[in-house]
């Protein structure tokens, strides 16, 4: 028992698994130069479209402390210290400086509809009015082969300033035959290629456009890959899950606003910000896993008390995301809330080994380990393997601990 | 003459032929696939709980319960507590209330020559999200039902916030669609002194009135639904003639050559499904009378889709009052499911209509899948002789326009289709 506690203890204290949150008065005053500057600069370019945010809020009835109070989450949601939320604001008011076209390739469109019912007060409007959301299938007002023109007048016009926003896979089996787009039948790999092509940087959402996602389920029908794997050369930002979270979207595009730059990633490419923290670190029933406390079948005791979930094959110990902070749906609750584990939906490959509802210490999944690199990112992969066993160490020991305390 | 429908979340390719200046026939293609029968095919039973709410973002909700269903179906004698049969139904109403105004205010609305409304279809779909989320965790995508019941443990605090949530929504309806209070427009019953009233929904049914559209978009006259729970019955209705014989056996896919998606039949016959077709088969009186008087139009299908958002909200807050927390969530099956061997149906209605769900289990792993969506029943390409019937709605139309008007007041989803 003591021994899995140290191993735990020194797992979580390890040096790569944290995020740095505080980089010295230096690095920020510098950051703020530098951010300041890109506004500045922004504010001069022309807007993409004529709606400000202020006449959003003006038009909802939201104050500006309304819009402040926002300025403030997003700033934290940022990691930037709180001498930011100034600067937020304001690239909120420029949001509509940056172009952004939406594509749909072989998805559910989950991610458009997470993101319809996006996260805060006044984030839809930010969102849907603001942002100059160039190019969405089911948003526009255009269809068919005028929206076809509207694309390619869109990518003219914001050439190399336009972010490249993906949802869903792409299919490479048959000659890509098994996704094609357009009267012209391109397919999905053409059709990403070239709108990525001139795009300043291109942000993969949810887990099919990063890793492939469901259709890349056993075994891949269609071939189906993940955006990084088709385009080369370009900046790519992943923000997997399924669906993925609209704050991390939100915040990825306010990033690029404030710095011109993409966010601080990992090893797969998603933004620290978000990705930096395992579900488990900050989960709500962390205590019970401390405490040796479990959901040992559905419906019991411990599932009407709030236990841990991990016997029931939660994935939270091995799951990058920031869900059990942000939760969805506007912070209205999440799946663990729920009393469902896990299913660890960000991470690669995650239906084929992560989603059954089996402990993971139960399958014969092993984590995969090594061939990443030595920064913040050791503690990825790496790490989990050693995390799996820990965990199940644990959670052994506690049935062992339970028994006990039942044979007196 | 070829058109692309899109906004239908995802897209199809309608490739016109036209005779003497009027439509004659029309294909339906859909242009992608993720196979995701065959990704079902060889994994733990209890997997497809996980995969399946990601067929669709749309009406994922629906997927989840036909999944749940389909499994249980393949138990004996499986208890499932009425606490969790209540749940259940409640999540799906939500999402299909939620479903309806996203129809409207971004589809409908710029098919009449209106601005797409983004902000009226967000407010009520993310009080009915967050209602979703409430027992669920998330939405879209939720897993959290499970063979045996519901892994969720409400509490009474949870039923505020879900009263407040459904009133608010109750309360949007009246101030935006049809301003009255919903028990008036509950019983109303004569379509023309309905019209009196004013609303969103009012000005587009007196537009299709006024712009002479009143015919357009008849088929077959012939509906079906599978589902059946608390409120939706499992019957077809020729005409009005309704008769509850229905079995999913008689249910039969084909294939369509050049297109992605599958063809659906009931004894050799195309059949409308969704919410007129559910309207129909419940004989609720305003949509009766409308479809003694305009038929199966366009008119007719829009109305019924709206009628359906305010009746399912009043039908959940009666849900709610039958809710006992003090039930079990969840009751063990009592046999694991590796040993089970057997096979499982389910049908649940979805926003679009009859969701069909089929399973085959050999020791608790997936032989075979069949998954049989809303938009194949209406969406079914026929020959000309045998057409579909969306297909048959959009014949002898004579502009593309309003071929996709007709199209899209059956609220295609593509993505479900092209699973």
């Amino acid at each position: 028992m003591i021994e899995s506690r140290e191993a735990l203890a020194t797992m979580f204290s390890a040096k790569g698994s944290k995020v740095n949150t505080n980089r010295g008065a230096e690095y920020y005053d510098s950051l703020m130069k530098t951010m300041t500057k890109r506004l500045e600069e922004l504010e001069k370019s022309p807007a993409a479209t004529k709606t400000s945010i202020k006449s959003v809020l003006e038009a909802e009835g939201l104050t500006r402390r309304d819009f402040m109070k926002w300025a403030s989450a997003a700033c934290a949601a940022l990691m930037l210290p709180s001498n930011f939320t100034p600067l937020i604001a304001k690239a909120a008011e420029l949001m509509n400086r940056i172009p952004v076209i939406w594509i749909e390739l072989q998805d559910c469109a989950g991610n458009s509809e997470a993101i319809l019912r996006s996260d805060a007060p006044t984030i839809d409007e930010l969102i849907l009015e603001t942002i100059s959301l160039e190019f969405h299938e089911t948003l526009m007002a255009a269809a068919g082969h005028q929206a076809e023109t509207h694309l390619d007048e869109a990518m003219e016009t914001f050439k190399g300033k336009y972010l490249c926003v993906v949802e869903g896979a792409i299919p490479l089996a048959m000659d890509g035959l098994y996704g094609t787009i357009g009267a012209k039948a391109e397919t999905f790999k053409d059709h990403l290629l070239r709108v990525a092509k001139d795009s300043a940087a291109v942000v993969a959402v949810g887990t099919c456009a990063t890793f492939g996602g469901v259709p890349a389920a056993s075994p891949n029908p269609t071939g189906a890959v993940g955006v990084q794997d088709v385009v080369r050369g370009k900046a790519i930002i992943n923000i997997p899950a399924c669906p993925a979270n609209p704050a991390n979207i939100t915040g990825t595009i306010l990033h690029f606003v404030l710095s011109g730059q993409i966010p601080e990633l990992d090893h797969l490419n998603r933004p620290k910000f978000a990705f930096g923290y395992r579900i488990h670190d900050n989960c709500e029933r962390r205590a019970h896993f401390d405490a040796g406390e479990f959901v040992e079948e559905w419906g019991d005791q411990g599932a009407q008390n709030n236990f841990c979930l991990y016997k029931m094959g939660c994935k939270g110990p091995m799951t990058y995301n920031n869900c059990s902070i942000v939760r969805y749906n506007s912070g209205t609750n999440w799946p663990i809330g729920a009393g469902h584990g896990c299913i660890g939906c960000s991470e690669p490959q995650f239906w084929d080994k992560y989603a059954q509802e089996r402990p993971m210490s139960d399958t014969h999944f092993k984590a995969p380990g090594g061939g990443v690199e030595k920064t913040v990112d050791e503690f990825g992969l790496g790490i989990l393997t050693v995390a799996g066993i820990g965990i199940g160490i644990h959670a052994a020991a506690s049935v062992i601990a339970g028994n006990k305390e039942g044979d007196k | 003459m070829i058109k692309l429908i899109e906004k239908i979340e995802g897209e199809a390719k309608l490739n016109f032929s036209f005779k003497d200046e009027k439509i004659d026939f029309v294909t339906i293609e859909f242009m992608s696939t993720r196979n995701i029968e065959n990704i079902l095919k060889g994994k733990h039973a209890l997997d497809a709980l996980v995969i399946n709410p990601r067929v669709c973002g749309i009406c994922g909700h629906a997927h989840l319960i036909a999944t749940v269903q389909a499994l249980e179906d393949c138990y004996e004698d499986l208890k499932i507590s009425n606490k969790a049969k209540i749940i259940r139904e409640l999540t799906l109403n939500f999402e299909l209330i939620q479903n309806h105004f996203k129809w409207f205010y971004l589809t409908l609305l710029p098919l009449f020559g209106h601005k797409q409304q983004v902000l009226k279809a967000t407010y009520p779909s993310q009080l009915m999200a967050k209602a979703i989320a409430l027992f669920g965790g998330q939405y879209p995508h939720t897993s959290y039902t499970i063979v045996g019941g519901v892994v969720c443990e409400p509490t009474e605090m949870d039923i505020i916030k879900l009263n407040h949530y459904i009133d608010e929504t109750i309360r949007f309806f009246e101030n935006n669609l049809v301003k009255t209070d919903s028990n008036s427009f509950l019983l109303s019953d004569k379509i023309d002194k309905f019209l009196e009233y004013e609303g969103d929904l009012i000005t587009i049914l007196q537009q299709i009135k006024e712009d002479d559209m009143l015919a357009l978009g008849k088929s077959y006259d012939r509906f079906i639904s599978f589902g059946e729970n608390s409120y939706f019955k499992k019957a077809k209705s020729i005409k009005t003639k309704v008769n509850d014989s229905v079995s999913i056996e008689y249910v039969k896919e084909s294939d369509i050559p050049s297109s992605f998606a599958k063809s659906v039949t009931f004894k050799e016959n195309y059949y409308e499904v969704g919410p007129l077709a559910r309207a129909m088969i419940n004989k609720a009186a305003l949509v009766k009378d409308s479809h003694r008087k305009y038929g199966d139009s366009i008119f007719s299908r829009i109305l019924a889709r709206v009628c359906e958002t305010s009746q399912l909200l009043a039908h959940s807050k009666k849900l709610l009052e039958r809710l006992d927390l003090s039930e079990p969530s969840y009751i063990n099956p009592n046999v694991d499911i590796s040993k089970i061997n057997g096979s499982g149906t389910s049908a649940v209605e979805a926003a679009r209509g009859s969701l069909i769900h089929k399973v085959e289990l050999q020791n608790g792993i997936i032989q075979n899948y069949e998954i049989i969506t809303p938009t194949q029943w209406n969406l079914s390409g026929g020959t000309k002789k045998k057409q579909g019937v969306s297909q048959k709605a959009m014949i002898g139309l004579s502009d593309t326009k309003t071929a996709e008007l007709v199209f899209k007041t059956f609220d295609v989803c593509s993505v479900c289709t092209t699973h």
